[in-house]
């Protein structure tokens, strides 16, 4: 074997290539926050209406004008829906996330609780001292041990969309229960080219929406308001997956496919005329708006039908958050106060043409929103509406049962796999309740 | 019992309709994002799914062209694209030439190491590369997601042309040093014109592995100006609803450069992925 002779210098140089190779990733994030270009950085989600991603560029662009900065010194980023949550992660690990980005409420509550957000509580406190205030249901969202972490932007109610002209045909009205929407249901469709129900039963999340909406019109829920009590094994949520069962097996108004549809599966059923009724946030307007207007003319949007303990409709609130790595908090804040500005924010919220429904009661005063009959119900569903979390908050715990489709198993297991409700039910809740004991005891 | 020959004939008629099955599995993906992106939105969702589109529109190529900067995507993919394989053309060469040829302490290791670097993941790879770009100042820039990719197409090139050297008997190149011919052009005289086909193979990769690679170009890259294609399609999905005539129709146009470019160089890919250095 060759006589290998290693020297003092080789040793001290392996140890210094290794040390630095090793140590890097720690320097390197440490000073690249100190390295940001000196700008105020926007990141945009992309809405449906060019004018509103157009409108809010130019309010970010006003705003950073009157602070004194130049057009160069602003960074508007539209970043795309898919991977969106990635690049902010790596930003955020980099130390250098975006000043201000809209996030969704299970977004705040994460990054909230993780101390990556700005306290907004006092300028949550002036907009709820506007005339008439906000809806306090939006608050849920950006409730974050008491504080406000984020600035609630939008309402993202989920309606059920519906085909006014075959209720016409039918000669029926909107059903008002969920009884009256099966016989509806029964008398509209016209399988296998037109089924009624459009529900969403894949194992995708927005089966978990759909299918928690419906329970909740039984009495179900997932969680009481002290998010650690599990309530998934309660006979109302029983009753309400064996209505549903029945809607798919005994009275056939779900399109059989839909086990298998993903989140745009009932989108698709609905803008195709495949399907009659749909719960979905208004996106599905929104596209018909720009693409169908004929379809467009005959949908209305109505609260859920009522189940016996009532009805609810599930809203989600989208906010505006300042990430505490800014450069610039002031700044920031005071763009998140301008583009929320009662004059400014309605400007942005009807050129959604209705995707967004406003935060501020005294907005709904505006024509824009007495004149469309189809907006009847939305400043209802705003002041009622609550959280797929309900009863409890939309905390990282509720995230992960939304994000490891544990009601949707649930539903298939019930409509693939034939198990009865009571043992599905059973299965979900004890995955739920593990989930809701770690994150209460961690 | 059945002649050889029948048996032979037998076997060539189940290869042959293996290949039309593999020709049918791979053309028809294609052949769909085509009538896709001709059909209008009310034919794609239509109940009945047709094969052929009942009326024929371009108007997701014209939303395409007229009304996003689908252009300068393009733009941006090329000019990322080009760069990548020069780079990667030009350092694999020369580190999979020291490896192959040059003895230095740790040259297995290191040639070891580039394989394990290219087994290891993007999706692993992108929260820390983050952070090397933005202490450089390289987040959104053309040189930034050029060396972003070297990351991956540099090991995969000195690999692959570090085996292709060691094919060519080395007597070739002490014969050109004898003459006085100095390392360097002993690699650019004898070894590369006789690897040309090696590094068609590690051109074509590294062009496709840029021009289609989609997570660094989303996390790196906020802007129009640089943002790639693949970046650029993904923009037509908005929340749960997915344009998919003008999404189609990106795919098409964007599938088109490497097609191209693979017609161009298929004799030499062919026989690059095939053959050794010197024919034996």
């Amino acid at each position: 074997m060759a006589d290998v002779r290693v020297t003092r210098r080789q040793v001290l140089k392996v140890a210094a290539a290794t040390g630095i190779a090793t140590t890097s990733p720690w320097w390197l994030v440490n000073k690249s926050h100190a390295q940001r270009a000196k700008k105020l950085i926007f990141w945009q989600l992309p809405n449906f209406t060019p004018i509103a991603d157009s409108l809010q560029k130019e309010q970010v662009y006003e705003f950073a004008k009157s602070a004194g900065l130049k057009d160069e010194e602003v960074e508007f980023s539209v970043v795309g829906n898919d991977v969106w949550i990635q690049k902010l992660s790596a930003a955020i690990e980099a130390g250098n996330p975006p000043d201000v980005m809209r996030l969704f409420e299970s977004n705040v509550q994460f990054f909230g609780s993780q101390g990556h957000l700005v306290d907004m509580t006092d300028t949550v406190d002036r907009m709820r001292k506007e005339p008439q205030g906000i809806f306090e249901a939006t608050l849920t969202a950006v409730r974050v041990n008491g504080r406000f972490m984020g600035v609630p932007l939008a309402v993202n109610p989920w309606p059920m969309h519906a085909r006014l002209d075959l209720l016409e045909k039918a000669k029926v009205d909107y059903p008002k229960t969920w009884d009256e929407f099966i016989e509806t249901s029964k008398k509209i469709q016209e399988p296998p080219r037109l089924f009624a129900f459009g529900i969403c039963v894949g194992v995708t999340y927005d089966t978990t929406n759909n299918v928690t909406n419906l329970l909740w019109c039984y009495g179900g829920k997932t969680v009481e308001a002290d998010n650690k009590t599990v309530v998934l094994n309660s006979p109302e949520n029983a009753a309400g997956l064996k209505v549903l069962e029945a809607m798919f097996k005994t009275h056939k108004i779900i399109p059989p496919g839909s086990i298998s549809w993903d989140d745009s599966g009932n989108n698709k059923a609905y803008q195709s005329r495949q399907a009659a009724f749909v719960m979905n946030p208004t996106s599905i307007y929104a596209y018909l708006d720009g693409n169908d207007k004929d379809l467009q003319k005959v949908t209305g949007l109505f609260p859920v039908p009522a189940g016996p303990k009532g009805s609810l409709t599930q809203i989600d609130t989208w906010s505006l958050a300042l990430f505490k790595k800014s450069p610039y908090p002031e700044l920031g804040k005071g763009l998140i106060e301008y583009m929320l500005r009662p004059d400014n924010y309605d400007r942005i919220v009807q050129s959604t043409g209705g995707r967004w429904v406003p935060v501020y009661k005294r907005l709904f005063d505006s024509p824009f929103w007495k004149e469309k009959p189809v907006f009847k119900y939305f400043i209802q569903m705003a002041e009622q509406g609550v959280p797929l979390s309900y009863a409890g908050s939309p905390t990282p715990a509720a995230g992960e049962v939304l994000n490891t489709h544990v009601i949707p198993k649930a539903v298939q297991r019930v409509l693939v796999d034939n198990w009865p409700a009571e043992k599905a039910r059973e299965e979900a809740h004890k995955a739920v309740a593990e989930i809701y004991a770690r994150h209460n005891k961690g | 019992m059945r002649t050889k020959s029948g048996t032979q004939r037998l076997l060539r008629w189940v290869g042959n309709g293996l290949l039309v099955v593999m020709l049918v599995w791979t053309l028809v993906p294609f052949y769909w994002m085509i009538a896709t992106s001709l059909k209008k939105d009310k034919e794609i969702y239509g109940f009945e799914a047709t094969l052929i589109p009942r009326h024929p529109t371009l108007d997701g190529y014209r939303l395409l062209f007229v009304k996003t900067p689908f252009v300068k995507y393009v733009r941006n993919s090329t000019i990322i694209a080009v760069a990548t394989t020069v780079a990667s053309l030009v350092l694999g060469c020369l580190g999979a030439y020291a490896l192959a040829r040059l003895r230095f302490p740790g040259r297995k290791t290191i040639a070891r190491g580039l394989v394990f670097t290219y087994l290891v993941p993007p999706s692993l790879l992108f929260i820390p590369l983050f952070a090397v770009m933005s202490t450089l100042r390289l987040i959104d820039t053309y040189h930034g997601l050029v060396l972003a990719y070297l990351g991956f197409t540099v090991p995969f090139s000195t690999w692959l042309l570090m085996g292709y050297f060691r094919s060519v008997p080395v007597e070739l190149e002490e014969a050109a040093l004898v003459d006085g011919c100095s390392r360097l052009g002993t690699l650019v005289r004898i070894i590369l014109p006789m690897a040309l086909p090696a590094l068609a193979v590690v051109a074509f990769f590294a062009f496709t592995q840029a021009w289609n690679e989609f997570l660094y170009a989303q996390v790196f890259v906020s802007s129009n100006e640089v943002r790639t294609v693949t970046a650029g399609i993904s923009l037509f999905i908005v929340e749960d609803v997915f344009f998919w005539g003008p999404m189609m129709g990106a795919a098409v146009l964007s599938a088109l450069p490497p097609v191209i470019l693979y017609l161009i160089f298929q004799r030499w890919v062919v026989k690059g992925l095939t053959v050794g250095g010197v024919k034996g």
